[in-house]
């Protein structure tokens, strides 16, 4: 049994029944059969399941999911760059930054219609039936309150729509369905109050009514705006205080468990020259990539991806690698090869060179160019023995596979490894 | 160059990376004044006429605008005075406006001090010294294609591309100069001769690749 009941984003109408069901422990068919069934005896299910509907707030509805979501790039900074894994190539940073319940909502909602029109058939032909049984029933109250029930069911079903995306996002509430939806309910409500207030019943005052409830309104509308302005503004300066003090509160957190931690390790350290490099280094990086990806360049690209392996390289072996980039190109299969080639001569450099390793990427339209250059010792390709697969396999023979081409210069200043992917008309 | 002693002025807001820096320094390269601010770099400067400054680019004081206020504020010396950025920063917006204030070239703040000690060198002898990442950043903005452009400035020689190539990928000038069968002296004019381009084009490109990094 859940402590607090949410509404569930599994839902048929509202999620209510689906989230009592996991309030109570219950099966949700069997919530939902005894809220059908509570339904008739005089409504009352129907009240309890609106009663639920309004005052039960949303599955996520709350706080940070809503904040999250509508924050967009800029927060998801603060969210912990993915992890690489050595050898396995991992697609780019796709995940969209859009809001959690966005992609869950559409799939369970299928059949909906069906159900209501469903519904309403029965209720029509219960009341049929009940009045060839000798019932009088009153059409002229039931159809107005019926009407007004209709009406409120579409207006608030649009509100609970605009909740759900996170009331922050306010730009849900312009798409035209929902704006026919919010008046079409209000016109069926008012019309409904109109007919029960005439008391006759009868549909021949409504027009007369109609527009001179529609003036008024107009009327109370034009008093009332410039105060529903102030607090419109109001509400969105707030919220945009509320979102500054969120960002706060994450960079101070990021700071905290990045910069601040790092410093105490390396005052720990102090007595090992080369792991307070490593440590300075890799926190250099970390804070520079996150302070610097704001502008979301490079995101999901080529050179983001490069950067990314030389970094894991680089901690690996506490050696810098300067990556320097020239245009971006987007992350194709034949990309992965090509950063992968990149990642086996990086290693290469920092492993046998044992200097600082630069790496140049060059992306334009012809193709990408990548130099690695280590300032070691250098080796002479030709006596690689043939069992060593790094060199042989990972760079070159992987570069040839893909249509590129590889090729390795070594002096006695330093060994340049140069790699060329041309251009295809399908990775554009 | 001559054989006297290279004065020099270390701009830099934080004392410890001054002290370093000054520790770090051959022993040719004599610091003759220091500064914390943008007003004490412009008054130090002024008072001792350097032969080159080592200048932060991020500097409290002034109108914020740090290393490039110093660079505005010294105008009157510039011909003589060399100026030799210095950062932690190696955003694009850093780099690129500290070079079209006027510095002859920027390097990082973990550069060695052997490597900073030949930059100021060379700074003083009146090159540009380019990092890897400034050069990509020269490729980046003039773009590495064969474009048609009317004025000479807004765009690079073939031979000014295969420098800059080369420098960013981590090449010193001695191997460039070895790699394109040419003088130590004809790699460093090339690279001069990139460094007033980047400090006086207009190219729409280089205007464009600018505002599109706030730099204007």
């Amino acid at each position: 049994m859940a402590a607090t009941m949410y509404r569930s984003q599994d839902r048929i109408i509202a999620g209510v029944c689906a989230g009592l069901a996991a309030h109570l422990g219950l099966g949700v068919a069997v919530v939902r059969g005894l809220m059908v069934a509570a339904g008739f005896l005089f409504g009352a299910g129907v009240l309890f399941y609106a009663w639920l509907w309004l005052f039960v707030p949303m599955e996520g509805e709350a706080g940070a999911a809503s904040l999250a979501s509508d924050g967009g790039p800029r927060l998801r900074l603060f969210r912990p760059a993915p992890v690489a894994v050595p050898g396995v190539a991992v697609p780019g940073s796709r995940d969209v930054p859009g809001s959690p319940a966005g992609s869950v909502v559409r799939a369970p909602r299928r059949g909906v219609g069906e159900v209501l029109v469903g519904a309403g058939l029965l209720l029509v032909a219960g009341a049929i039936m009940s009045q060839s049984f000798g019932l009088n029933l009153p059409f002229g109250t039931i159809v107005p309150l019926a009407v007004i029930a209709g009406g409120a069911f579409l207006a608030w079903m649009q509100l609970d729509q605009t909740r759900r995306t996170g009331l922050l996002n306010a730009a849900k509430a312009d798409t035209p369905m929902a704006l026919l939806r919010l008046f079409g309910g209000l016109a069926l409500v008012v019309a409904g109050v109109l007919v029960v207030v005439n008391g006759t019943g009868s549909w021949n005052l409504l027009w007369p009514s109609v527009l001179a409830s529609l003036a008024v309104l107009a009327g109370v509308g034009l008093v009332l705006a410039p105060w529903v302005l102030k607090f419109w503004r109001e509400f969105q300066a707030e919220r945009a205080g509320r979102i500054r003090e969120t960002e706060r509160a994450e960079i101070a957190a990021h700071l905290h468990d990045s910069v601040l931690q790092t410093l105490a390790l390396i005052q720990r350290r102090a007595a090992n020259p080369q792991d307070v490099t490593r440590l300075a280094r890799a926190q250099e990086r970390e804070l520079r990539e996150w302070i610097y990806q704001d502008a979301g360049r490079n995101a999901g690209k080529l050179v983001a991806r490069i950067k990314e392996v030389c970094a894991e390289v680089e901690d690996l072996y506490g050696q810098a690698v300067d990556v320097v980039a020239v245009g971006d190109a987007d992350l194709a299969d034949k990309g992965q090869a090509l950063v992968q080639a990149v990642r086996e001569a990086v290693l290469n450099g920092v492993r046998h060179g044992g200097t600082a390793v630069s790496v140049y990427v060059e992306a334009g339209p012809g193709g990408v160019d990548v130099f690695v250059k280590d300032r070691g010792p250098g080796f002479d390709a030709a006596v690689v023995p043939a069992d060593r697969l790094g060199v042989r396999e990972s760079v070159i023979g992987r570069m040839r596979r893909f249509g590129g081409l590889a090729e390795i210069i070594s002096s006695p200043d330093g060994t340049e490894v140069r790699l060329h992917l041309p251009a295809t008309d399908d990775d554009e | 160059m001559t054989d006297t002693a290279i004065r020099v002025v270390v701009v830099d807001d934080h004392a410890i990376f001054r002290s370093g820096l000054k520790a770090d320094l051959d022993a040719d390269l004599v610091v003759v004044g220091e500064a914390a601010t943008v007003e004490e770099a412009i008054d130090a400067v002024s008072s001792t006429r350097p032969d080159v400054v080592l200048l932060d680019v991020h500097l409290p004081g002034g109108r914020g605008h740090g290393g490039r206020e110093v660079i505005a504020g010294c105008a009157a010396l510039l011909p003589e005075t060399k100026f030799l950025a210095l950062s932690v920063s190696d955003a694009a917006e850093d780099v690129v406006s500290v070079i079209r204030a006027g510095a002859r070239g920027y390097v990082t703040k973990s550069i060695s001090g052997a490597e900073i000690s030949d930059a100021v060198r060379r700074v003083a002898g009146g090159d540009a010294v380019f990092s890897p990442r400034l050069a990509g950043f020269v490729l980046d903005a003039f773009g590495t294609g064969d474009v048609a452009v009317e004025d000479e400035l807004d765009k690079l020689s073939a031979r000014e591309l295969e420098v800059m190539r080369l420098i960013a990928r981590g090449y010193s000038y001695k191997e460039v100069a070895k790699t394109l069968f040419i003088s130590i002296k004809t790699v460093e004019s090339h690279v001069s001769a990139v460094l007033r381009k980047l400090q006086l084009s207009s190219r729409h490109e280089l205007t464009r690749w600018a505002a599109d990094r706030r730099l204007l």
